[in-house]
């Protein structure tokens, strides 16, 4: 009798103790996942900066003079599966070109709301490392006459200027990698 | 007589010259102010419509449209609404989808779906697109009853339609419809890529 009794304040204390485990586990969980969306110190989130039109402009005016670099553009966003799809393809030409002396910018046409939540977590995701933004204008027709005014705003669109600020080749769906190596090559090697 | 003759003759040439050239019968994109050509494309059942015979007495709004981009698909409600606002008025509108990843069977189950009423066509080979220059969805191309292009581009300003501060696609017609020309004949927004084949 005195055995069955132990035996049941045991298995209880043992089953008491594995909730209150269980119970713990579920908070942290819960806490790590709320911190990747709110971009807590242990997992922050990349930072993406809201710009306008006139934002957009200054950004494809960047290193004028004679510190300026080729500069890629990548206008995506999260809805777009051709944009998810390219991206790794891009973080990669990223790491390949940065030290070669090209500069990077992902331009995202999400809805603002998306700025501290799916843009970042998707950056995060892929490892990206290049300076991002994201652009929120009620007049879409000037940012994109700005960037190319023979595009007509579908995307993925990626653009790469010379060192002049000359658009020196675009592509506008899914890039063809080697196509793009190839032209970022072209830009970086010209003097 | 003859000298007159041979002037109004010649006049007439000239005239028609100028106004085949102004019609687009080859592959370089559709000029705001040019005339679309008839083309012929099946429906979702696989009927054949041509342009001639979905025309609006007043206009035809011709958008390129998709399943699967969320952009088009935030435009769903606003399309159907535009062609029962507009239908009594004399403007059709025809929806294309030139999307290689599409089916005609995805289609017609999406705008069941979605209740879209306006014919949709099957664009295979994305014909009609790489004709009219069509790049993106949704992008619309509106046509008078001349089928001459008055406007082209966006149907409005904010794919969130909470946004909204320029309807400009509505403002085109309703300045067609008064017997005004267009005074923005095109606008620019983000959208999808058409899928082409390859």
């Amino acid at each position: 009798m005195r055995r069955t009794i132990t035996l049941t304040l045991v298995l209880s204390l043992s089953a008491h103790i594995a909730t209150i485990a269980m119970a713990q586990w579920r908070a942290s969980f819960t806490q790590a996942r709320a911190a990747a969306v709110s971009g807590d110190s242990k997992t922050k989130l990349p930072t993406v900066r809201e710009v306008d039109a006139a934002g957009v402009k200054k950004l494809l005016q960047r290193g004028e003079g004679t510190n300026a670099r080729p500069l890629l553009l990548n206008v995506w966003a999260t809805w777009c599966d051709p944009c998810r799809e390219e991206f790794p393809d891009l973080v990669k030409i990223d790491e390949d070109y940065r030290a070669r002396g090209l500069d990077f910018i992902a331009l995202s046409v999400d809805d603002v709301a998306e700025i501290n939540k799916g843009v970042p977590a998707f950056l995060q995701q892929m490892r990206a490392h290049m300076p991002a933004y994201l652009l929120n204008t009620p007049e879409p027709t000037v940012a994109i006459n700005m960037v190319d005014p023979t595009w007509g705003g579908e995307v993925p669109a990626t653009f790469l200027f010379d060192r002049t600020g000359k658009l020196a080749f675009k592509h506008t769906g899914r890039i063809k990698p080697d196509e793009l190596r190839a032209a970022i090559d072209k830009v970086i090697d010209e003097k | 007589m003859k000298k007159n003759f041979a002037l109004a003759l010649s006049l007439v040439f000239s005239l028609a010259v100028v106004v085949t050239a102004n019609i687009n019968v080859n592959n370089e994109p559709v000029a705001v102010g040019s005339t679309v050509a008839d083309f012929k494309l099946p429906d979702v059942m696989g009927k054949e419509h041509s342009l001639a015979s979905l025309k609006g007495s007043k206009g035809t709004v011709l958008i390129f449209v998709s399943t699967g981009c969320p952009v088009s698909n935030a435009y769903n409600e606003r399309m159907e609404k535009l062609a029962q606002d507009f239908k009594a008025r004399g403007i059709h509108v025809v929806g294309i989808n030139s999307n290689v990843t599409e089916s005609s069977d995805t289609i017609k189950a999406h705008a069941v779906e979605n209740k879209l009423s306006f014919p949709i066509l099957k664009d295979k080979g994305n014909k009609i697109a790489d004709r009219l220059g069509a790049q993106r969805t949704p992008e619309v191309y509106f046509l008078d009853s001349a089928n001459k292009l008055v406007y082209q581009g966006r149907i409005d300003n904010a794919q969130n339609a909470a946004m909204l501060q320029t309807s400009d696609l509505r403002n085109a017609i309703e300045e067609v419809l008064a017997g005004k020309p267009v005074s923005q004949t095109q606008a620019k927004a983000f959208g999808c890529t058409i899928k082409r084949a390859s």
